[in-house]
């Protein structure tokens, strides 16, 4: 029992830590619990739920993974956000059955919705979206991310932006992301678009600052800069359709000696 | 922990604590993620990279369950080489006891590494470095194999492994020693593939055996045979012979026929050469010194020839046997008669002398070839058209094969004399065909058409002649061959030089004579294209399997010449000398498959169909598959197709899903090749996807390929049950019958319909001894076989490949006492085909009656006319028919006549009475057993019966047969199945023996046995024989 006691203790200095916003010490804090937490036989996967302590088990694994995801959130540490995101989830999934459903579990949902459409994945965004029910759409959280994804997907990159500033509190580490998603997206419009363009347009285009900072940003997509005009490089697609005929070629004649072939 | 078994949902969760940096965290993660690794590799592998990382950190505890862990996704996600790497790196983890299947997976994997580096180190010889880590699960297999008993895996790892001394420890280990012996050394014939190892696996084998309590003699000689050690066989059978037991004789009477069974003429004489010398002069001179003696008489009286051949081989003969004993034992005191008895038995079966008797007079005595048939095809085809009528000759040489049965062409003489040049070569080397295996009188019964000084005859029956000497003495030449060397010699015409050649080739197949090379060479540089053709196969079938390097100066004889038939024949020369070589014709592949010339490169694939024969060798596989769909010519695509036969011999079943694809191509060329390919391999099995492929084939558009179709059919079902060739025989008959169909096709219906019958129903294309490897000769007469393509004359080496399918047991006097068998199985499975019926005969004769009722006056006159020829030449030059009748005292003139109208109406009067006797008995019998199969049902067919040897026994039937209860014969060899010829042990000696009586001739029961008994009896053999022995009335074709 002393296990669980340690840990209830460790979790709370997490949580004063989470509060302070000391989040040095909710690391090495968080380390610690992470091995209490492996020795408790009802957490995930030991899955031992006979024992009478596994209620108050699972509840404690719950609060520290939820704890964890804040603090990742906190942090703004991509790394520990995909591995805290997936540990509570996964936690979640294995507990469903003993459990009661966590009143937070659709708020954390929306968060890493919101996670994966500043990263522009959108794939797994949709994955993600496919797996919460109708009663979790309608949380704040993920109505709000639902609501920024169509928008997004419209091309009503304004209304993004401006939505931006309105998202919950826990939100708030999305909203520079989300500018640098949106202007990523006109960029590739653009590129696609229009073969050069001036570059005061480009700057207000891209909603960018200055011209420093636009040029600055051309120069990593490599685009050319000449005079106040930036030329998008169209040079490479053009080879690639190059490439594209030699291989149709290359096909057609290998099918025709594979024909001749055919006994 | 029972709950423990919840499955979780994902291992997402456990995949995040692998990049944490508590290695307590990452350690219960990878046992965690060790127990679902089956569930959620998928998800792991997105993550490969963390776990391998970890098997690299050295520092790391727990480096191999990572190693273990990622082996296994490796494993899912089939890319087994990173997955055995990875496992090799688990050590203790990876448990090579489990059952599951990742871990059967990974040891099968493991093995194969393991063998293929094995293989590239011993025989590539290259320095491989072969991981220690490989090496002990190896070990650990092994060990475990032999912990549980399972000694043949372990033995299929050890050859497999290349490990010579892995596999003495088993065999020192396993509790039944000769049982894995014998496995050890069926697996090192069929699936060794490399010959060095092979032959180093049988020289460890043979001294295996000779360690065991009680040597298995018979296994060791035929190790010996394949590594060509005769003076050791030489040395156990002269062992058996002395050591004074009755049962080591008998069993030296049996090594004798088996070795002799595999058909390894070379091998054979230089084991004679090393059996004691003492009495061999007397025994083995007087038949090589009665033919030139002959010889040189018929050179010096042509008009007494015929006489002098008849009387002196029945003199030098009779020398010979009378001789041996007697002169021996004067040259030798020491050696006890009983012993110069014995040696002088086991020279005559080694000289082939004894099998090839006894066989003979099983074939003639059995006979079961229904003239009938022969007569509705002659009836149907046009004798104008030359294709089919020589292919009717064919097809009753095929059925009369070595039975000396030449009814048929007696009966039907006018017919026969249609034949014109080289059909009448053909038809006269059929003569060869029919009197297959008398290698006394071989040259007496051809007398008639052979050269002759100061008689000019027609080259082409000379020639055929000359081959016919060829096709009866085949691989027991040594009689014939001066003869044969002399007449090529001494003629200029390519046409008997053709002749001359070929039968020189045959008689001294694969013996590498070095003078008999050098003559056929000459006759290759006269640049004839008839004669160069011959040469060129002749020269292939003398060093047969040598693989000597003359094949370089013969290829390049093929660049030089401008003939194609000549560089046909050397191909095909190459091919042979390619026989079985394997590895070692690689180099000759390769340069004859890149020539510009398609004939060369036609003779590539037969070189890799030969040379490859039977070993089902996977690269020789690719290569003629590749060659069959990407050359260019033809020809070489369907000799390519054709020779994955020869490939596949060896696993039958096989081969016809290899063809499938090919039998349905656009190019006929190639599904010829096809059906063929299936023809040749799955010869005599009645496989049943052969069948079903083949019966495809029969409809084809093309004629020639309905032709091959035919012909591979016939192999195919040749023996096998009658319900299940009847209706292609029906089809035959239709084929033949109809007018509309294109000659090419009647031709192989034709052909089919003798082979079906091959050797009176009584032979059957043996491409295995008894003992199961590969006889030589039958293999390349298949080979050259396939050349009749081109050359109709070839296809009468079809005759090398046909062995009687009998069972014949013998004492210790090597006669045939009447031997009790039991086969259980139905009587009508393996009865003979009942005779075409009267109906079918009559519906026949109803369409031809006002032809018939002629022919029937024709034959009378012809008759006539035949005995008044036989008076004069009787009379004017004591020709021929004397031969009949050597017993007779050659009387006066006038006695010839009644003589010859004798032989010409009661020789084969009552011959014909026999059979036809013997073929009603056989029918009564089988309509019994048929109308008990249909009517009756099944439950008056007896589940078994016994039948009397020597008898038939089809290889379908060999499974069925056993000894009765309490027989008195037991077979000497141990386990032996029944069939083939058995040296028989007798369990109460002294009681009186009944022999199987060959009293049907009328001969004397007495001699006839002795005869059987072969000891050397060739003048009473010639007298009980005389009747069969009687060559045909001296018919001469009117060209």
């Amino acid at each position: 029992m002393t296990v669980l006691k340690d840990t209830q203790q460790l979790l709370d200095k997490l949580k004063n830590a989470y509060k302070k916003n000391d989040l040095a010490t909710g690391k090495t804090v968080l380390g610690q619990i992470k091995i209490k937490l492996i020795q408790l036989p009802a957490v995930p996967p030991n899955s031992d739920f006979s024992s009478p302590t596994a209620q108050q088990e699972l509840l404690l694994a719950r609060d520290v993974y939820e704890h964890a995801v804040l603090l990742a959130l906190k942090s703004q540490s991509e790394a520990a956000l995909e591995s805290s995101f997936t540990q509570l989830k996964t936690f979640y999934a294995d507990t469903r059955s003993v459990l009661p459903a966590a009143p937070q579990q659709w708020m954390f949902a929306g968060l890493n919705l919101l996670r994966l459409l500043v990263a522009n994945r959108i794939a797994e965004f949709h994955t993600e979206l496919e797996l919460i029910p109708a009663e979790g759409m309608t949380v704040p959280h993920v109505a709000s991310a639902v609501q920024l994804e169509q928008w997004l997907m419209e091309g009503a990159y304004n209304k993004v932006l401006a939505a931006g500033k309105s998202l919950p509190p826990e939100c708030s580490f999305a909203v520079e992301q989300l500018s640098a998603t949106v202007r990523d997206e006109i960029a590739s419009c653009a590129e696609a678009s229009y073969p050069s363009l001036k570059l005061a347009d480009a700057q207000v285009l891209m909603m960018l600052a200055s011209r420093k900072e636009t040029e600055e940003y051309a120069k990593q997509h490599g685009w050319a800069i000449e005079g106040d005009v930036v030329h998008f490089n169209k040079a490479a697609a053009a080879d690639a359709t190059a490439e594209q005929h030699m291989r149709l070629i290359n096909h057609a004649l290998l099918y025709a000696k594979e024909l001749e072939r055919i006994v | 922990m029972a709950a423990a078994a919840v499955m979780p949902s994902s291992a997402a969760g456990l995949l995040t604590l692998l990049d944490d940096e508590n290695d307590e965290l990452k350690h219960y993660a990878l046992v965690h993620l060790n127990k679902v690794v089956h569930e959620f590799w998928f998800q792991i592998a997105s993550y490969i990279g963390s776990v391998e990382a970890l098997y690299e950190d050295d520092e790391f505890k727990d480096r191999e369950l990572a190693a273990l862990i990622a082996s296994k996704v490796f494993y899912h996600l089939g890319e087994l080489d990173s997955a055995l790497t990875y496992a090799l790196g688990a050590g203790t983890h990876f448990n090579v006891d489990e059952q599951s299947e990742y871990v059967q997976t990974l040891i099968a994997r493991c093995l194969d590494q393991y063998f293929e580096l094995r293989v590239r180190q011993v025989e590539g010889k290259e320095a491989v470095d072969i991981d220690p880590r490989l090496v002990a699960v190896v070990e650990r297999m092994l060990d475990r194999c032999c912990a549980h008993g399972q000694f043949e895996q372990a033995v299929g790892v050890a050859l497999e492994g290349r490990r010579l001394d892995r596999l003495q420890a088993l065999v020192a280990a396993a509790p039944d020693q000769p049982a894995l012996l014998g496995y050890a050394l069926r697996v090192c014939q069929r699936l060794v593939v490399n010959k060095d190892f092979r032959q180093q696996v049988l020289r460890l084998l043979i001294r295996l055996y000779e360690e065991c309590e009680q040597p298995d003699y018979v296994v060791i000689c035929q190790c010996l045979m394949f590594l060509d050690d005769a003076p050791e066989v030489a040395k156990i059978l002269n062992k058996l012979l002395s050591s004074g037991r009755e049962d080591d004789v008998l069993l030296a009477y049996q090594i004798a026929f088996d070795l002799v069974d595999n058909e390894l003429q070379s091998f054979i004489i230089k084991v004679q050469e090393q059996l004691p010398k003492l009495p061999e002069p007397p025994a083995a001179e007087p038949p090589a010194a009665a033919a030139p003696a002959a010889a040189a008489d018929g050179a010096a009286d042509a008009a007494d020839a015929m006489d002098t051949d008849a009387a002196a081989p029945a003199a030098a003969a009779a020398d010979a046997n009378g001789g041996p004993a007697p002169a021996a034992a004067a040259a030798v005191p020491e050696m006890a008669p009983e012993m110069v008895e014995k040696l002088s038995k086991l020279r005559d079966i080694l000289s082939g002398k004894t099998p090839i008797g006894l066989n003979l007079e099983f074939l003639y005595h059995n006979n079961k070839a229904d003239l009938q048939i022969l007569k509705n095809i002659k009836g149907a085809v046009d004798a104008r058209v030359s294709v089919a009528h020589s292919a009717t000759i064919l097809a009753n040489a095929l059925m009369h094969t070595g039975t000396s049965i030449d009814t048929f062409l007696r009966e039907n003489l006018e017919w026969l004399s249609r034949a014109t040049n080289w059909a009448k070569f053909s038809a006269t080397a059929g003569l060869g065909v029919i009197h297959r295996g008398q290698l006394q009188q071989g040259k007496a019964l051809m007398a008639p058409y052979l050269p002759r000084d100061g008689h000019t005859g027609s080259p082409y029956s000379e020639g055929g002649a000359l081959y016919a000497l060829g096709l009866i003495t085949a691989n027991h030449g040594a009689g014939t061959q001066p003869f044969l060397t002399e007449s090529l010699r001494a003629s200029g015409n390519p046409i008997i030089q053709h002749g001359a050649c070929l039968g020189l080739g045959l008689a001294a197949l694969g013996t590498n004579d070095e003078e008999v090379f050098e003559d056929l060479k000459n006759v290759l540089y006269t640049d004839d294209a008839v004669a160069g053709e011959a040469a060129g196969i002749a020269m292939g079938l003398l060093c047969c399997g040598s693989g000597s390097d003359k094949a370089q100066e013969m290829l390049a004889y093929a660049h030089d010449t401008q003939h194609e038939k000549i560089i046909r024949g050397l191909a095909m020369g190459l091919a042979l000398i390619s026989y079985g070589i394997e590895e070692a014709a690689d180099t000759l592949v390769e340069q004859m498959a890149r020539e510009q010339d398609p004939i060369l490169r036609y003779g590539a694939m037969y070189v890799i169909g030969l040379a490859y024969r039977g070993t089902g060798n996977n690269a020789a596989v690719q290569k003629l598959l590749h060659y069959a769909v990407s050359d260019v010519a033809d020809d070489v695509r369907r000799a390519a197709v054709l020779c994955l036969g020869f490939v596949l011999m060896g696993a039958p079943e096989q081969c016809p899903k290899i063809v499938a694809l090919l039998a349905e191509s656009f190019n006929p060329h190639v599904r010829y090749g096809a059906a063929m390919a299936v023809g040749l391999a799955c010869a005599g099995t009645g496989l049943r996807e052969a069948v079903s492929l083949l019966e495809a084939m029969l409809g084809d558009g093309t004629d020639f390929v309905r032709q091959g179709a035919c012909i591979a059919l016939a192999l195919v079902l040749a023996q096998q049950p009658e319900a299940v060739v009847e209706p292609f025989r029906k089809r035959l008959t239709k084929s033949i019958t109809d007018k509309h169909e294109e000659v090419m096709a009647r031709m192989g219906s034709i052909m089919a319909a003798g082979i079906l019958d091959a050797g009176g129903r009584n032979a059957s294309v043996a491409l295995r001894s008894g003992s199961g490897y590969f006889r030589r000769t039958s293999v390349v007469g298949l080979a050259v076989f396939t050349g009749y393509w081109y050359w109709y004359p070839l296809s009468y080496f079809l005759s090398l490949s046909l062995a009687p399918t009998a069972v014949i047991g013998l004492d210790s006097q090597l006669r045939a006492p009447k031997l009790e068998l039991v086969c259980n199985a139905r009587p009508s499975l393996f009865a003979y085909p009942p005779p075409v019926t009267t109906e079918t005969s009559k519906e026949v004769a109803k369409v031809e009656k006002a032809v018939l009722s002629t022919t029937a006056k024709a034959r009378e006159r012809q008759k006539k006319k035949d005995a008044e020829k036989q008076k004069e030449e009787a009379a004017g030059k004591a020709a021929g028919m004397d031969v009949d009748e050597p017993a007779k005292p050659p009387a006066a003139a006038a006695d010839a006549t009644a003589a010859a109208a004798a032989a010409g109406d009661s020789s084969s009067g009552p011959k014909e009475g026999d059979g036809a006797a013997a073929a009603g008995g056989a029918a009564g019998d089988d309509k019994a057993a048929d109308a008990a199969g249909k009517d009756k049902e099944k439950e008056k067919e007896p589940a078994s019966f016994t039948v009397t040897a020597p008898c038939r026994v089809v290889p379908h039937q060999v499974k069925h047969m056993a000894l009765p209860a309490g027989s008195r014969w037991v077979p000497v060899k141990r386990g032996a199945p029944l069939s083939g010829i058995l040296v028989l042990r007798d369990l109460t000696p002294g009681e009186p023996v009944e022999y199987a009586s060959s009293g049907t001739t009328g001969g004397p029961a007495a001699p006839g046995a002795a005869a059987a008994a072969g000891a050397g009896a060739a003048g009473q053999q010639q007298q009980q024989q005389e009747p069969e022995a009687a060559p045909p009335a001296p018919f001469e074709f009117a060209p």
